[in-house]
Order: C-alpha cells, then sequence, then structure tokens
C-alpha cells in the first residue's frame, strides 16, 4: 500500500470517528446490521463460520481476559494483569472483581476457567482465588494476544442457553436467521449507546442493499467490487479491516518439479489487474500472508506478475501440471477471481480446472486477519489453511519473518491480495470506528436521528 | 559629495571590553557547542541500531567491497534517514567494509528502513552473486506522535491552556489567589494542584470511589463552595470534600441534583445516573415549569425581571424557557454544549456554544440574545480535536473546555473568557 493510500485510508477513519464531533453521544435507538452469514450457533468456542461478521458479533457478546490496542499491544480487559513464568509456558492471570454474566452470576475463576477450557482443550487452567494459571503445551510467548481472539470470548454455558459476559445480552436468538441483543446497564465499561441491536443472517449482497437504502439496515456489508460503485453513488462506505486471498494447496508439493510449477503458478498470476479490474481497486498485490503495515517487511516479497520467470520455471520441469482449483460457489466474485487466476495460470503454460464437487487441489480462500498482533495473525492463518508454521521463536520481528519466509517457501500458499473489507452505513449512524484488523466498536456507535 | 556636519567621533574600546568580533566569535562558537552536542545526543538515539545491523551485514558479508543503498519506507524524514545512513556507513567502514560503485562491489547491500505497528524495522537485503538474497534486520521501539506545543491563542474568544493528561478530564476549576491552586476532576480522581512560577505542581490526588461503573461518555462537575472548599458531581455519585488542611473528599452514592448555574443564577437538574444527561427536572422551578426536555446543557441569559434559561436538549434543538413559555429555537447548528460567562463585553452576558461539524476541529463561537434570536457574538475560536465538556466557572465570568486532542491524544483543559474589541 502506498504511504498515501495508507494515510488517505487512517484520514478517512479518523475522519468518521470524529464527524458530528460537536453534537454528544446520543443512547437509545436499536441498531441494525444484516450479514450474509448465517452461523447456526454463536458461542465462540464453537464457531463453524470465521469471518469480519461473526467475529465482531461475538465481540459484542463475549468479553476476553485481555483487548489488543491499535498497535496490536495486550491491554487489560477481564484480567487486569497478567505475568508469564521463565520460559513463557505457563502464564498467571488476575481477574477483574466484581463483574457478571448477563444473568447475573459472577464471573469468577471457575466459570472463566470452564469457559477457556471449552475453547481450547489442550490448555491446563488451574483457577486461584481471583484469578487463574494458564499452562500451555509449549512455550506461548503470545499467550495474551491470543486471549484477545473473539473464540476466547468468556460465557456462560448451561444446557439451555449461553450468558453473555459483554456489553450486550443475547435477548433472542433464531439460529442463521437474526440475533437479537440489548445493551447492558451494569456492563463494567458503561452501558453502550443504542439500546439494543438486530442481526439479520443470511442476507444476499443484493438484499442488503436495498435494505440500506430503503433504511431498513442501518449496517451492511458491500462486497469488494461494489464497494467503489457504492461510493460513487453516495453511500457513506466504512473501511474495515482486510482479508488475504490466497491460493491454498491441499498438501506439500511432494517433489521439486511440483514445487517449481507452484513457483511458476505464483510468479503467473497477474494480482495488480485482478486488483484493479475484479476488486475495483479494493485491495493490495501480495507476496506475503501479513500486510506491510503489520510486518514492516512485506515489500520483500515480490508480488508483481513475471510471466517470463513464469514460463522459464514452468520449462525448467516436465512435470504435467494439472490442478484442480475449488472456490466459494456462493460468492460470484471468487468465481470470477478462479476464472482470471486459470487464463494467467494457462499463459504461463499450466493448467488449472475450475472444479468445486470433488476436494480440489489446491482452493481460491479468502481469510480474515484475525488480530493486529502479527504472530498470533500468522498462527492462525496456518491454522486456518491447514499449513504447519515453523515454531516461531520469540516475538521479535526476526523471528516472524523467519517463520513468515519459511512458511512461504514450503509452497502451501500462494498469498494474492490483501482485500479491504468495506461496510455501508445508515445515515444515521454516528462514531462508527473499526480497527485495521477489522474489530468494531458498536459499544460507540451512536443514532443520531433527529426527533420527529 | 563632501560631508558638512561635524566629523564621526568614535569612543575609544573599553580596555576591559572584548572586541565585537571576539564576542561574535565566542557566541558562535557557544551556538555551534550546543549544535554539536544536540546532533551528538540526536545521533545517539540510532547508534546501537546502526552498530547492531552493520556488525550483522558484515556477519555475512566479510570485510571488502560493497555497493549500499539506503532506502527509506518508513516515516522518518529524511534528515533522520540521512544521518541512520552515516552512522550505519561509518560502522561498516569501521568493521572493514569499502564502498565502491555496483558494478565494482563483490556485495549489494540495500538497506530499507520500514516499520510496523510498533517498532522501526531495519532490513539489510544481502546479495553476493546471483543466489537468493540474505537477510538482517534489526527492530527498535518506534514512539508514539510526538506530543504538539499548545500555544494560547488570542481571539474575541481568549482560550488559554489550563492543563493537559492522558486521562479524560471531566471538569477543572481554578482558585485563582496567590498562589492560584486547581483542581483536576477525571473519572478516578481530584488532582490538586498548585501554581508555582509558571508550572502547576501536584500537591494532592483525592480518590473518586464509586461502586457502579461510569457510564460511556462520563461526565461530572467540579463546584467551588464558600463552606467547604469543593463538591464533586458525578453521573449517581456526589463528593465533598473537607474546609481546610488536611484536604480530604468523601464520596456518597447519591441522585441529588448538579448545580447547573453559577454564582449570578442558580438552577440544579438531575442527571440521569447510567446516561449523559440531565433527565429535564429541575429545581428550583422555572416559574411554571418544573420540567424541560431532556438536555445535555445549559446556559442562562439574565433579563431585568426574568433569566431565560437555554437548554441544548438531546435531540438537537435549543429550547428557550422564561417560567412561561418553552419555546425551541430556530436551528441554530449548535452542538451539545453551551455555557454562560459574564463580560465586560456588548450585554455583558455570552452564551458560548460548541458548534455542529463534520470537520475533525470543534469550535466554540459566543452568541448574545437580545431577544429570542441568537446574534453571533464572538469568531469562532478553533480546537485541535472533539470537545468533550464545557462547564461555566462557579464565578461565571469564564467557562471551561475539555477538548480531547486529535493529534497528542491527551485532553486539554482550557480556561475560555471573553476578550473585547480584539
Amino acid at each position: 500500500m502506498t504511504r498515501s493510500a495508507l494515510l488517505s485510508i487512517v484520514a478517512a477513519s479518523l475522519l468518521a470517528s470524529v464527524a458530528f464531533a460537536a453534537v454528544r453521544p446520543r443512547y437509545g435507538g436499536i441498531l441494525r446490521l444484516t450479514t450474509g452469514v448465517a452461523p447456526v450457533s454463536v458461542d465462540p468456542a464453537n464457531s463453524t463460520i470465521d469471518t469480519l461478521a461473526t467475529r465482531n458479533i461475538y465481540r459484542l457478546m463475549f468479553d476476553t481476559l485481555v483487548v489488543l490496542d491499535t498497535r496490536g499491544k495486550p491491554q487489560p480487559a477481564l484480567a487486569t494483569s497478567w505475568q508469564a513464568e521463565p520460559g513463557d509456558q505457563r502464564w498467571h492471570f488476575q481477574l477483574r472483581p466484581g463483574l457478571t454474566f448477563q444473568d447475573g452470576t459472577a464471573i469468577g475463576a471457575d466459570a472463566v476457567a470452564a469457559s477457556l477450557r471449552a475453547a481450547n482443550a489442550s490448555w491446563k487452567i488451574f483457577p486461584t482465588g481471583n484469578g487463574m494459571d494458564i499452562e500451555c503445551q509449549s512455550p506461548e510467548p503470545s499467550l495474551p494476544a491470543q486471549l484477545a481472539l473473539p473464540a476466547y470470548g468468556i460465557a456462560k454455558r448451561t444446557a439451555a442457553k449461553l450468558a453473555a459476559s459483554g456489553a450486550f445480552a443475547i435477548t433472542r436468538w433464531d439460529p442463521g436467521k437474526k440475533l437479537t441483543l440489548t445493551a447492558r446497564d451494569d456492563y463494567w465499561r458503561g452501558r453502550a449507546f443504542v439500546d439494543s441491536i438486530e442481526i439479520e443472517m443470511g442476507k444476499s449482497s443484493r438484499d442488503q442493499m436495498i435494505a440500506l437504502d430503503l433504511n431498513q439496515a442501518d449496517v451492511v456489508e458491500i462486497p469488494a467490487d461494489q464497494a467503489r460503485r457504492a461510493t460513487a453513488e453516495g453511500r457513506h462506505i466504512a473501511n474495515a479491516g482486510v482479508d488475504l486471498l490466497a491460493l491454498v494447496f491441499s498438501r506439500d508439493a511432494r517433489s521439486a518439479d511440483e514445487s517449481k510449477l507452484r513457483d511458476a503458478l505464483a510468479m503467473g498470476i497477474d494480482r495488480s489487474a485482478i486488483n484493479n479490474g475484479l476488486l475495483q481497486a479494493q485491495g493490495e498485490p501480495a507476496g506475503t500472508l501479513l500486510p506491510n503495515w503489520m510486518t514492516g517487511y512485506a515489500f520483500l516479497f515480490p508480488a508483481g506478475l513475471n510471466l517470463a520467470g513464469a514460463r522459464r520455471m514452468r520449462a525448467e520441469t516436465l512435470a504435467v501440471s494439472s490442478w484442480s482449483l475449488g472456490y466459494d460457489s456462493a460468492d460470484p466474485l471468487s468465481r470470477i477471481i478462479a476464472e482470471r487466476i486459470a487464463l494467467n495460470a494457462h499463459d504461463a503454460g499450466l493448467t488449472l480446472q475450475l472444479a468445486n464437487s470433488a476436494p480440489p487441489d489446491l482452493r481460491l480462500q479468502r481469510l480474515p486477519l484475525d488480530s493486529l498482533e502479527p504472530h498470533v495473525a500468522i498462527t492462525r492463518l496456518a491454522a486456518k489453511t491447514g499449513t504447519l508454521l515453523p515454531k516461531l521463536g520469540d516475538d521479535s520481528p526476526s523471528s516472524l519473518y523467519a517463520a513468515e519466509a519459511a512458511l512461504l517457501q514450503s509452497k502451501r500458499i500462494i498469498p494474492l491480495l490483501h482485500v479491504r473489507n468495506s461496510l455501508g452505513l445508515g445515515a444515521d449512524v454516528r462514531n462508527w470506528m473499526s480497527d485495521r484488523d477489522g474489530t468494531w466498536h458498536l459499544e460507540d456507535v451512536w443514532l443520531g436521528a433527529e426527533k420527529p | 559629495m563632501s560631508r558638512t556636519g561635524p566629523k564621526a567621533i568614535y569612543n575609544p574600546r573599553i580596555p576591559l571590553m572584548p572586541p565585537l568580533r571576539s564576542r561574535l566569535q565566542r557566541m558562535a562558537y557557544a551556538t555551534l557547542c550546543v549544535l554539536v552536542f544536540l546532533s551528538a545526543l540526536h545521533a545517539q538515539k540510532w547508534s546501537g541500531a546502526q552498530a547492531q545491523l552493520a556488525a550483522k551485514i558484515i556477519t555475512l558479508t566479510g570485510p571488502g567491497t560493497m555497493a549500499l543503498e539506503l532506502i527509506n519506507k518508513s516515516s522518518l524524514p529524511r534528515n533522520e534517514s540521512d544521518e541512520i545512513r552515516r552512522g550505519i556507513l561509518t560502522e561498516l567502514a569501521s568493521a572493514g567494509a569499502q564502498f565502491v560503485a555496483a558494478e565494482r562491489a563483490a556485495t549489494a547491500v540495500k538497506i530499507y528502513l520500514s516499520e510496523d505497528l510498533t517498532n522501526y524495522l531495519w532490513i539489510a537485503e544481502v546479495r553476493q552473486g546471483a543466489g537468493e538474497p540474505a537477510i538482517a534486520m534489526v527492530s527498535l521501539p518506534r514512539p508514539d506522535a510526538p506530543l504538539s506545543e499548545h500555544d494560547a491563542i488570542t481571539t474575541t474568544i481568549h482560550k488559554g491552556l489550563l492543563w493537559s493528561q492522558d486521562n479524560r478530564i471531566l471538569d477543572v476549576a481554578v482558585i485563582d489567589g496567590n498562589p492560584s491552586n486547581m483542581l483536576v476532576l477525571d473519572d478516578s480522581n481530584v488532582g490538586v494542584y498548585r501554581l508555582q512560577g509558571v508550572r502547576w505542581q501536584q500537591e494532592q490526588l483525592l480518590p473518586v470511589t464509586h461502586s457502579k461503573p461510569w457510564p460511556r461518555d462520563v461526565r461530572g462537575r467540579l463546584v467551588l463552595r464558600k463552606d467547604h472548599l469543593f463538591d464533586v458531581h458525578l453521573p449517581g455519585v456526589y463528593c465533598k470534600s473537607t474546609a481546610g488542611a488536611p484536604l480530604t473528599m468523601s464520596c456518597y452514592v447519591s441522585d441529588d441534583p448538579w448545580p447547573l448555574g453559577t454564582d449570578q443564577a442558580v438552577l440544579s437538574a438531575f442527571f440521569a445516573p447510567s446516561r449523559n444527561f440531565f433527565t429535564g427536572a429541575v429545581a428550583p422551578p422555572l416559574g411554571a415549569q418544573n420540567s424541560v426536555p431532556a438536555f445535555y446543557s445549559a446556559a442562562f441569559v439574565p433579563r431585568e425581571k426574568y433569566t431565560l434559561w437555554l437548554f441544548a436538549a438531546i435531540y438537537g434543538q435549543v429550547h428557550l424557557v422564561d417560567g412561561m413559555r418553552d419555546q425551541v429555537a430556530a436551528k441554530l447548528g449548535w452542538g451539545s454544549d453551551i455555557a454562560t460567562v459574564h463580560s465586560t463585553c456588548g450585554s455583558g452576558w455570552q452564551v458560548l456554544a460548541n458548534t455542529s461539524s463534520n470537520a475533525a476541529i470543534d469550535t466554540v463561537q459566543a452568541f448574545e440574545f437580545p431577544d429570542r434570536e441568537a446574534i453571533t457574538a464572538s469568531q469562532a475560536a478553533d480546537f485541535n480535536g472533539a470537545m468533550t465538556a464545557l462547564w461555566p466557572e462557579t464565578s461565571g465570568t469564564s467557562a471551561i473546555a475539555i477538548v480531547h486532542n486529535s493529534e497528542s491524544g491527551k485532553y486539554d483543559a482550557f480556561r475560555l473568557t471573553i476578550d473585547c474589541g480584539r
């Protein structure tokens, strides 16, 4: 991303956050969201759909022990402090006293331990009075940042239902269709400004856009290829984090020839054309999994088209390349991008067949960046793609670089683009803020409609 | 052309006075020393990382010829990147590197000055032959954005910076005297400061105790008292100080009304304890009215036989209440915060209002109400961020504005007064 583009995004975010600054935030009203995803569970430990929307929905209901600030540094939330024992394998967390779940029961050490065990069975968790010790299987220098992930949101699970620990209580849940949340008056960080949030699920992009235009929704998802047009048509569009678009192979390369073919494919894809043509410049060509603003080294990895290099690499091997390429069949944009990649591959002398029936050889995947902390973010990306991330030695930039370079060297993932997520906002939405990893702060949003 | 006037006569030089040239030389020398010292300090900032990166490069290349290029991809300014480049070159040279043109070099080294969310990242890409380049990197903490300078700008609304801090300031009260004292209220403490010279020195920190969480957009007010030093009003909490030394403060759960007026006009209003507004119930009643629409802030304009009260209601209108009627003012474009200031200008009573804006800068402007229409009484005073509070001071001659500075991220407290005729 160029510095000017970055500055303009920062300026736009800043502008969005302080718009109508002279007017004091107003309490009340219902914030209406729509999303294309339709999860059947809102239990963060039982998440089957991982999107920007689901992660933010979990955050509304379930607080985490730790939160990350805008620089990716852990800050206290349900935990007030933490300390690692030598070796970073066992950590002690001190809990904030006096907090309750939405049903009024205390958020004590036993409840938090039970919640975390449900999210990660490999941890050994020992409640200790007002805190707890967490023992990991191996050293985890980034454990506090890891605990800021929505998957580790603290929930009270009973046979009948879930009780929230966050800013909003669950008042109605119609799985896959609609979720209604109500602001908690006793929330420890102060009650949210809106009274409630209604989330309609499983809506197509077209239906969401119509709902926005008819003032039936306040926040809708805008597909990347429509963001520019929506802006031109006068809609208020907010950036909300980036996703990684990547090709993910189902297995490791089995020979040097196969590695070369994968290199040829990586070199032969015209990322800029995909970005400018198909994504309406809503992304940035990527040679790494993590964006440069997060790591500072991404520019070292080439992301430009190198067709001559791709053909040369292809010519160096006699192996036959015929791969099947899977994509998200529910996403029309995904199919168009997959088709363009197949054409690029053909130009490089490779054969890619679009296929969604059998498990494909490689898959076009859109992967959200889960964390602003780069070590956690890359670990999660590796886990989601089923690739083996080399052990991160420590939390230094050099260690991160070495791990990511080794991961890319494995040829399991070909990064394509970092694609910006866009949301359409209704005219009454005020104080919208989104972190660079796409975290929304809906508890600070308020509705500014004039009294009729 | 001949001069007809008296000849100029110069005094002989005073023996102990150094010659002018010599004084200039000394001044220049002193200036040079300061500059050299500052430059040395500046250079020291990077010296550790420069040496570290140079050592890593030399480990990869060994001593010998190299072509070196430095590319700045970070937010560091040009002069800093030049400084860093010089330092690295010096370190490399002292380790045996010889710098030559690219075509004669055994090694090509590209140094990138980059950054991530928290660090500066200096990366050396070392190429020897046609193989893959080797990478070396060092990181060093990247400071937050530097604090900006805040100078009081004199306009028709004079704003004097009183205090600046990281925690959200809710209100400030200045006790003028010799020396002056200042109270700073945030959501955890009342800070007690004494003016020493031109600096406020902290004397005490009185904790605010409360059992329930504060509402988002928490508000609070400090009121100076005659029988004791001050009161604090916070959502659902009332705190009272002692009268003298030792100064202490006790806080209680309370839904008592908050005083809104000043010494010149008395009115109290009930604050919604889990919200950011007043409910509209007021005491004493305003003539026949003992309630008004829920509002964020209030101001008043004294009339000969009554007081006109203005309420910035939560739905954006400004209500004018005189005890008989509740009239909605025509669209004023005001924000949520208003306050009255008594001055020697104009009618003597100005209403300060922050103005609705889509920009990142909030403004405050003074208005007068000769009748029911607002007349602009001053130019707008700009603030570098969003205004989070505007309260009249107890004396009524000034107001306190709290601004969340968009550059520094700190909360700045200003005292606003009206300057006539400027």
